[in-house]
């Protein structure tokens, strides 16, 4: 479901949940990007540095969640006229990540009417093996906000 | 010899060399999956299709005309100094479409020394890129290598996004 035209400052965006952070996707990522740092696909370099055995998602990838969970509200891919964040910390393959947003303002801009929100990316469960984060209670690791073109 | 604050200004208005990135079927198709969205379809006849928005930073740094190494090394920088990403802003003026070819360019646009109580000295960096449309669509280009190639003979479209980031670099020694 898309934005409503009842939109209002205080309106909530649906969650928007990544239930766990592929590994795999981080490879096809790295290659798309031609990143050659390690710390995204190879277990060995990871325990190398002592940073376990979960590679670190990247940046952009965690920031592109963030894109979905506005564009499925607003309505599209299309719907996106600006997306602000602020890296917090770090997104750990098989974790569980959720979007959450709050529309901050409704406004008209040269005929079309737009939404700012301010979002927040958090790790909301660690994933296999590792607990489930309960007790630490949600970890941001994006804020930010953004404006979308509302229907 | 420690990375001065008269060099770290001496890089501000920097250009980058800048290029060309094309949003080609396999790239949106890809992204698109990867990022955990719907991917446009590849079949013939799908007619014009908006490709996802992470397209921005993925031009903007995709065709800056140099790599992350040689951006490192304008700031006296290594990757094993631990650079890491501070915020991004990318701002749209309308939708990246799937096949086209966009014109980057952009460069340094700020260069600040701060110091905190728990991570001692490090730089905040900001450089900003800007893509506009071309006269180039998919179906003219020739090449699959992943790194654009620059090309002075484009005429330059309509501005289409401007993407802002900046980078920390600690400052150990500082």
């Amino acid at each position: 479901m898309t934005a409503a035209a009842t939109v209002a400052v205080g309106t909530g965006l649906p969650a928007y949940d990544v239930p766990s952070v592929s590994a795999e996707k981080m490879k096809t990522m790295a290659a798309l990007l031609a990143d050659p740092t390690p710390i995204h696909w190879d277990v060995a370099t990871l325990q190398a540095l002592g940073m376990g055995d979960r590679p670190v998602n990247q940046g952009p990838l965690t920031m592109g969640y963030a894109m979905n969970a506005v564009t499925a509200w607003a309505g599209g891919a299309d719907r996106l006229r600006r997306l602000r964040v602020r890296f917090l910390g770090t997104v750990l393959a098989g974790q569980h990540l959720r979007v959450r947003g709050t529309v901050t303002a409704v406004r008209e801009e040269s005929g079309a009417r737009l939404a700012d929100c301010d979002l927040v990316v958090e790790v909301v469960g660690e994933g296999e093996g590792e607990g489930d984060g309960e007790g630490d209670g949600p970890a941001p690791v994006i804020s930010g906000s953004a404006t979308v073109v509302l229907p | 010899m420690p990375f001065g604050e008269a060099e770290l200004q001496a890089q501000v208005g920097r250009r980058f060399p800048g290029g060309t990135y094309t949003v080609h079927p396999w790239r949106a198709w890809l992204l698109a999956d990867t990022v955990l969205a719907e991917p446009p379809s590849v079949l013939p006849g799908a007619g014009e299709q908006v490709a996802h928005p992470l397209f921005a930073w993925m031009a903007a740094t995709g065709a800056m005309g140099i790599t992350w190494d040689e951006l490192f090394g304008w700031f006296g920088a290594t990757a094993a100094d631990g650079p890491v990403f501070g915020e991004h802003e990318t701002t749209l003026h309308r939708p990246l479409r799937v096949g086209a070819t966009y014109r980057v360019s952009g460069g340094i646009v700020s260069g600040e020394r701060k110091v905190g109580r728990r991570t001692g000295a490090f730089d905040v960096v900001g450089y900003a890129m800007d893509l506009h449309e071309t006269d180039l669509h998919e179906t003219d280009l020739h090449e699959t290598d992943l790194h654009e190639t620059d090309r002075h003979e484009i005429e330059d479209g309509s501005h289409v996004a401007t993407c802002w980031n900046s980078i920390v670099f600690p400052r150990r020694d500082a």
